[in-house]
């Protein structure tokens, strides 16, 4: 195992994304109301904001309450879908990755996978729009190329920092070489799996905000009309709601990681 | 924003000091000259600005090219960004000149509304040229009947199959069969009250939002082609991509949008110095029409040639220059 943790280190991953996820105590009551506190106070303060505010016909459109929560309905699927895409792509291929049989074709497919996330999102969009077509399908594929990434690094930097001797002893128990990657390397992964994901997901959030341009909807239309049509504060309210969903989405993916890691961990 | 207005003073300040530069060069060579000329603009000077996109940047070397033709020496300062900076740097005779559309000096420089507008367009160009320089000392000459509007479009396919070539036909469209009547804008012009919402009230239908793909004007001449993900969109009628598309331009037949006519726009005291200038501008703005213009845009942005060389172009097979 050692060695194929030493070609990882080799071909430029480094496994500082574990550190993120070093071992810690899963926090208190406090610790975990605090962001949704904060979150839900800077909702709250937009919508006294948004609601008092003596709006012109652009404004009433893009800021209404229904138009905005389409627009956030929108994002989620587009976060959505590319994480999904995202989950069943990159674990699968980072454990095939890990195996002593793979071990030749690794650096190849990490640098294919590091292409993905090298090519600009709206470069691929508009190479999309021009060669396949405009809209949902497209900006997922887009979104998904380029976080696929950050999961299989860190599903690969997980699996390979499992002490070499415990997978000895469970191989000398008799374990098969499946029931020791089930029980054994996978479970122990998890924290810095998990972080690779979140890491995705509030990337994806982020990125998403280019599907205005291509006409997949979305929070970043809020903050392409009002950047064309000089309506600075409906970019600033696009701007706030895309930071808030991205926190909140950090949020439960953190929830998500703490609830999935093994005990004793 | 600000970034933009920083490149602009910075811009200014360049051709403020190349502007002094060169008109102390001048006062020497000038008195050394002397000459009374025929051809009217011997040994004058001027600064020709555009806006930033390739339409623009096309007039621009026309000026140019036109002027030095004449025999003035021209500053190029093409390609400033945006309709407020160039039109800024005209003001503070940072440049001397530009071409602007009639629409946006009606509504977007003097402050009117689109409903005000005239429908003639000689009008219309009569009354943006008296407000502009009562207003902003700043002339309209060499109107061209070339026209930058806004406009619906659509495949030369769907126009045939579905019948519609007027934007009352559209609306008919959206009424019976809405599904078929799919709409691709930017949000600029979703957003614009001389724009869809206007587009809507004038023809009478209300198109469902899920029929309506928000996106960046620029792949909406990819889009249409293949109908997906929108069988209409909005362009601009001079766009190269039109021909090079085969898309077809849905008539206004109830001319809502305003005329967006190309003309010169000129600092007074500039005119009132050097009135020679109507005179070699004013056969270009003649000759000059929306598919000229269609067509130039088309090889710059379709076939890749450099703005001045379709300009020179155009002004020779027009007999423009010699």
């Amino acid at each position: 195992m050692s060695t194929t943790s030493d070609q990882i280190k080799a071909t430029g991953v480094t496994s500082g994304a574990a550190l993120d996820a070093g071992p810690r105590g899963r926090r208190s009551l406090a610790g975990y109301l605090f962001m949704p506190v904060v979150l839900a106070l800077v909702l709250l303060l937009t919508y006294i904001s948004v609601s008092r505010r003596d709006k012109d016909p652009t404004e009433s459109k893009r800021l209404a309450f229904d138009y905005i929560v389409a627009r956030t309905v929108e994002h989620l699927e587009l976060t959505g879908a590319s994480t999904v895409i995202v989950l069943a792509v990159a674990i699968p291929v980072g454990i095939l990755l890990t195996r002593s049989f793979a071990r030749r074709v690794t650096p190849f497919a990490i640098a294919l996978f590091n292409i993905g996330q090298a090519v600009p999102t709206i470069g691929l969009l508009l190479i999309f729009a021009i060669v396949w077509r405009l809209g949902f399908e497209p900006t997922v594929v887009a979104l998904a190329a380029y976080t696929t990434l950050p999961v299989l690094r860190n599903t690969m930097v997980g699996l390979t920092q499992v002490d070499a001797a415990v997978i000895e002893s469970a191989r000398g128990m008799g374990m098969t070489k499946l029931a020791v990657l089930t029980r054994i390397e996978l479970p122990l992964a998890v924290p810095v799996i998990m972080a690779g994901l979140r890491t995705a997901l509030t990337i994806n959030v982020g990125t998403a905000t280019l599907g205005a341009f291509v006409g997949a909807g979305g929070l970043g239309i809020l903050i392409v009309s009002g950047f064309s049509s000089n309506h600075p504060y409906v970019t600033i309210i696009g701007g706030i709601l895309v930071a808030v969903l991205a926190l909140l989405v950090d949020y439960l993916a953190g929830i998500a990681e703490d609830v999935l890691r093994p005990r004793g961990l | 924003m600000r970034y933009s207005k920083k490149a602009a003073r910075l811009t200014a300040l360049a051709a403020g000091l190349t502007l002094v530069v060169t008109a102390c060069g001048d006062d020497g060579g000038g008195g050394g000259g002397g000459g009374g000329s025929s051809d009217g603009l011997d040994g004058k000077e001027f600064t020709v600005g555009s806006k930033e996109f390739t339409e623009q940047k096309i007039l621009g070397q026309i000026a140019i090219l036109a002027l030095e033709d004449a025999g003035a020496s021209v500053e190029d300062q093409t390609g400033i960004e945006g309709t407020a900076n160039v039109r800024t740097a005209l003001e503070s005779d940072e440049i001397d000149m530009y071409w602007e559309y009639t629409g946006t000096g009606w509504v977007d420089i003097l402050g009117n509304t689109t409903g005000d507008a005239a429908k003639d367009p000689q009008e219309l160009f009569d009354a943006v040229a008296e407000q502009d320089l009562a207003k902003n000392k700043v002339r309209w000459i060499a109107k061209s009947s070339a026209n930058d509007t806004y406009a619906f479009a659509t495949s030369q396919e769907k126009s045939d199959e579905l019948g519609v070539t007027t934007l009352s036909q559209y609306a008919e469209l959206v009424n019976s069969d809405p599904e078929s009547a799919s709409m691709c804008a930017a949000a600029e012009f979703l957003d614009r009250e001389d724009g869809f919402p206007g587009v809507e009230e004038t023809y009478g239908f209300d198109l469902p939002d899920a029929q309506i793909t928000e996106l960046d004007l620029e792949i909406i001449y990819t889009a249409l082609p293949k109908s997906d993900p929108c069988i209409f969109g909005e362009v601009f009628e001079s766009a190269g991509q039109i021909p090079a598309n085969e898309l077809v331009v849905l008539e206004d037949d109830k001319q809502f949008f305003p005329g967006y006519e190309v003309a010169m726009t000129v600092n007074d005291t500039v005119l009132a110095d050097s009135p020679e200038l109507e005179d070699v501008l004013t056969p270009i703005a003649e000759k000059l029409t929306t598919e000229d213009l269609q067509a130039m845009n088309a090889q710059v942005d379709v076939e890749g040639l450099p703005e001045e060389a379709v300009a020179q172009q155009w002004l020779e097979d027009n007999d423009l220059i010699g």
